[in-house]
């Protein structure tokens, strides 16, 4: 083993770089081999992690290990704070068909059309009120969340605690998250623990708003609270991001994919981002729409996939942050789910994808933060990285067709050192939103299988009369791909070993290789 | 100082349990619809012992899980609830009468030090719906064969005869359940066919001919050997359960006495009669009896107006059996039973041991006997044929398989992916254990591959796999 190492610092010295030797650089094949380690699988960064990401969604059913924030606990929230959050307009281009939600919302619940909803979301407190409906009133809903809360409570009296019921096509999934109640009723054949997960981020979708903390507090003074007053005007935040859910492949793997860009720019970036920090400066997150340009972090604090999820979807759900510099307070409930951080979250210029998100511990520092902003900025032009930026924009995405692998429709892969993942926009055979929202569950079924609690699996090949689909898991990375019906095995295996090749190729420009702390 | 104690030692094991049946009942929302009446709902409930306001409980949160789901999906009832500790089965078999079954989840119990009650951890995932699905509906038409629908004990003497005679039939049958040995093959409730040559074949369709022309009485006939059927006269879903009763409860219970030596006690008395092994599994156990009785098994099946009640005569003579079906009006008399002794005794004798050589030479010609090569399931849709390679034998009490539990799981779960859609489907998997499986779902035939090559890719799997179609079923196309 130490031969191996001695060999490539051999070769290193021998080749005249001056470069410390990297271990992890050494390993780096060019033609990665389904056997990598992870940490050398393309796209793993090669300092250290950018954020703490799970393993897998199982990772979302485990308790919060309450990691105490050590750079000063902020104040419980008060209500003026709150209202500076909820009182965000939602934003006025809402995101695709988002806008029919409004009509959807006055729906009768006791018609067809309100039953044949794909997937219905309810949020309940303890106590049996509605808090939240994802189509129809919460008023209209009060009896059948009465009889949720009932069904909870009667298993719980036999100290048992109920998951899930079955139907022929339809299935109901329920998350006590004391002290509150969350139901998924689906027909689509997501499995259980896809449809756990999806509860699950609302779950943090509403404790970011909130804290854990104040949540407990309000419930524990006044059991049969109406929540709705507090959560009034927020309903877009969780809206947005069911239908997130649905379509994102980031919400999917637990990762984030990044701006393609040239790591010499991004560097840049980086570097300018690390420049312009602040005492209470924690996360600098620069983002283009959803895609990461850069993550600069404290040394040692990690951010969380869910959490950096979570600012997606406020900054993605939001117009108002476009109107000038916003300054909100956001719980990152994967943090610590006691307290408030401050973000400072502004676009680089009018009309901009850029948007600059600064995470600040203190509820006063909207000016430090403004400042941070304005040195970053500075620093950017001047290195005219503002210019390559601006170029980057406009491809944010790349055609599957510049892999050159003929039969390969699509795939995502995720590199799991680093948590990010690449994936190419979709091809024409999944233009419409009803067969990009196909594709994502099918992906999503490959996902539970590998996934799958007690028979997890390696490799998962389905060859059906629309498309094959190959799935693999290695101790380096998740590779999902679909294909055309007519690709064969022998194509798909050829495939994997090309696209390796072909990512290691891109990974400077895919991936952010070297993150930074301040 | 530490010391362990051996008795110390071995109490820190963890303990595994498998699933296990925690209740079984059955009940009538209609029949009690007033508070304070909900008693009067339960027909059926095991285990009996549990105090009544549990049971009562336990109904009512059935009949609100049905209720509730009513609310997303009004034309598709509930069919399972889970939950930590356990799963619940729902089956609606006639209209407002449910069957409930409620099984414990596997766990796992962890002792903990300083005398602390132990830990109890739930294996949640270990349960497959579909396959204890199968197991309810299963019950059921097992109920159905011996007593008719539920429908009929109602007309016939209303809810006391009702629960009467599931309280009959459940008592017993409810101990032959084997729940931790359940699998996809409960799921496909198959038949096993016996593979034979055309000659043979057409011996046994005049046999059965033969039969049925001298003995008018016999409506239906069923023909098995070696616990494989052979041909039947009855509709497929009756036979099914038929074929189900025979195999795990009927024949095992009268292991054969041909193979007992001549002195054995198992050995019943021929009588002097030696032309012939054939004898009742049915019926008098030895015609020769001046006392024995002439009573056999009834059973229903579907017909026309409904269903109807037959009697159901079971003759075997050495490896081969022969059912045949009276309609239950007639009644069967010593003479009839002396008549068809007569006659099928020494005809199925000559038979099953033609077809034992046949049997005997086909195997020769396609090589020894030895470990399958590979293990598989096959199910047809279609004719409910089934195979498998992987089970050893399927008795009464215990279903060996060859395989590790968590890989006939995962068959479980390629199963449930194929019924989710209807449509021609390959899934290749390989787990962690480094085996693969494969699945294969064709025109309503589904094969299930498992390969211990734990060094072969994709391709290599597809060429072994289509190897075994080649070898095993080169008749039929799956889809590549």
């Amino acid at each position: 083993m130490d031969g191996g190492t001695q060999g490539a610092a051999a070769a290193a010295w021998e080749n005249g770089t001056l470069a410390a030797v990297d271990r992890l650089q050494s390993d780096r094949a060019d033609s990665p081999t389904p056997g990598l380690v992870e940490g050398t699988e393309p796209g793993a960064g090669q300092r250290s992690a950018m954020f703490v990401h799970a393993q897998s969604f199982e990772d979302l059913s485990t308790e919060v290990e309450d990691r105490e924030a050590q750079l000063g606990k902020s104040e419980g929230c008060d209500a003026e704070e709150f209202n500076v959050l909820v009182g965000e307009k939602p934003a006025q281009e809402p995101r695709n068909n988002f806008s029919s939600d409004n009509k959807t919302k006055e729906e009768d619940i006791s018609s067809e059309a309100w039953r044949s909803h794909k997937k219905h979301i309810f949020v309940l407190s303890e106590a049996g009120k509605p808090i939240y409906t994802r189509y129809g009133t919460e008023e209209a809903l009060s009896s059948t969340m009465g009889v949720m809360m009932a069904l909870v409570s009667f298993v719980e009296a036999e100290k048992n605690i109920i998951r899930s019921i079955h139907a022929d096509g339809c299935k109901v999934v329920f998350l006590t998250k004391s002290p509150l109640v969350l139901v998924g009723v689906s027909k689509t054949c997501q499995s259980d623990k896809e449809l756990l997960r999806e509860l699950h981020y609302i779950y943090y979708q509403i404790v970011s708003l909130l804290t854990l903390t104040q949540l407990n507090h309000i419930f524990q003074n006044k059991q049969n609270y109406d929540l709705r007053r507090l959560l009034a005007g927020s309903e877009y935040l969780t809206d947005n991001l069911l239908f997130r859910l649905e379509r994102d492949p980031s919400l999917l793997l637990s990762a984030v994919t990044c701006l393609p860009l040239a790591s010499s720019f991004r560097d840049v970036v980086s570097s300018g981002l690390q420049a312009a920090k602040a005492k209470n400066l924690v996360f600098s997150i620069l983002l283009a729409g959803d895609r990461l340009v850069t993550l600069v972090r404290k040394k040692d604090q990690f951010l969380h996939h869910i959490d950096l999820h979570l600012v997606f979807n406020l900054v993605g759900s939001s117009s108002s942050f476009r109107e000038g510099e916003g300054w909100t307070p956001i719980c990152l409930p994967k943090f610590n789910t006691a307290g408030f951080f401050h973000a400072h979250i502004s676009y680089l210029q009018p009309g901009s994808e850029l948007c600059l998100i600064l995470v600040s511990t203190d509820r006063e520092d909207f000016f430090n933060m403004s400042e941070c902003k304005q040195r970053f900025m500075e620093r950017l032009s001047k290195r005219s990285a503002f210019q390559a930026l601006k170029e980057a924009l406009k491809c944010p995405s790349y055609s599957v067709a510049q892999v050159g692998i003929p039969e390969l429709r699509h795939f995502l892969y995720k590199s799991k050192s680093s948590g990010l993942y690449t994936s190419p926009e979709f091809p024409t055979v999944y233009q419409t939103d009803g067969e990009q929202e196909r594709l994502m569950r099918l992906y999503q079924d490959l996902h539970s299988a590998l996934h799958h609690p007690t028979r997890p699996l390696r490799t998962f090949y389905r060859c059906g009369e629309t498309e094959n689909m190959l799935a693999l898991v290695t101790s380096g990375f998740e590779l999902y791909l679909c294909f055309s019906p007519l690709a064969t095995k022998a194509m798909a295996v050829a495939a994997v070993n090309k696209l390796l090749k072909w990512i290691r190729k891109e990974e400077d420009r895919l991936f952010i290789l070297t993150p930074l702390t301040y | 100082m530490l010391m362990i104690s051996p008795k110390m030692a071995s109490g820190m094991q963890e303990k595994q349990y498998t699933p296990c049946l925690l209740n079984f009942f059955i009940y009538n929302p209609t029949f009690g619809p007033r508070e304070g009446e909900e008693e009067k709902k339960i027909l059926f409930y095991h285990p009996s012992e549990v105090e009544k306001n549990e049971k009562i409980r336990n109904v009512g949160l059935c009949e609100a899980i049905v209720q509730f789901t009513r609310t997303f999906c009004p034309t598709k009832p509930a069919k399972s609830l889970h939950t930590q500790k356990n799963r619940q089965f729902f089956f609606e078999p006639e209209e407002n009468f449910w069957i409930v079954m409620v099984v414990r989840n596997p766990m796992i119990e962890k002792p903990n030090k300083d005398g602390k009650p132990p830990t109890i951890e739930y294996q949640e995932e270990e349960i497959l719906d579909t396959v204890y699905g199968a197991v309810v509906r299963q019950c059921y038409s097992m109920y159905k064969l011996f007593n008719g629908p539920f429908s009929r004990a109602m007309e016939a003497g209303g809810v006391e005869l009702l629960m009467q005679k599931l309280e009959k039939f459940f008592y017993r049958y409810l101990q032959t359940l084997h729940l931790q040995s359940c699998d996809l093959l409960d799921v496909f409730g198959g038949i096993s066919f016996f593979p034979l040559d055309k000659m043979t074949y057409l011996k046994i369709q005049s046999f059965v001919n033969r039969v049925e022309e001298s003995l008018s009485l016999i409506k239906y006939t069923a023909f098995l050997y070696n616990d494989q059927l052979i041909w039947s006269g009855l509709e497929q879903d009756d036979m099914r359960t038929l074929y189900k009763y025979l195999t795990t409860s009927l024949f095992p219970r009268h292991s054969e006495p041909e193979l007992a030596g001549r002195d054995s006690p198992l050995r019943p008395e021929v009588a002097g009669n030696l032309l012939h092994y054939g004898r009742f599994l049915t019926g008098p156990a030895n015609l020769k009896d001046p006392e024995a009785k002439f009573r056999f098994p009834k059973i229903f099946v579907a017909s026309e107006d409904g269903y109807e009640e037959l009697h159901l005569i079971v003759y075997k003579a050495m490896s081969a059996a022969a059912c045949f079906m009276i309609n239950a009006s007639v009644e069967v008399t010593r003479e009839f039973c002396e008549q068809l002794d007569g006659l099928v005794g020494p005809q199925l004798t000559l038979l099953a041991s033609d077809i034992c050589e046949q049997f005997t030479i086909n195997r020769r010609t396609s090589g020894p006997e030895k470990e399958p090569q590979f293990k598989f399931i096959y199910f047809n849709h279609m004719n409910l044929a089934e195979k498998s390679t992987i089970h050893m034998r399927k008795t009464a009490s215990v279903c060996l398989t060859s395989v590790h539990p968590d890989l006939m799981k995962i068959l479980g779960d390629i199963n449930c992916d194929f019924a989710r859609v209807d449509e021609d489907e390959e899934i290749i998997v390989k787990a962690m254990t480094d085996y693969w499986v494969v699945g294969k779902k064709s025109d309503q035939r589904e094969l299930y591959v498992i390969l211990n090559q734990k060094n072969a890719n994709l391709i290599e799997v597809n060429e072994e796999v289509k190897r075994l179609c080649a070898t095993q079923f080169n008749n039929i196309f799956f889809l590549d």
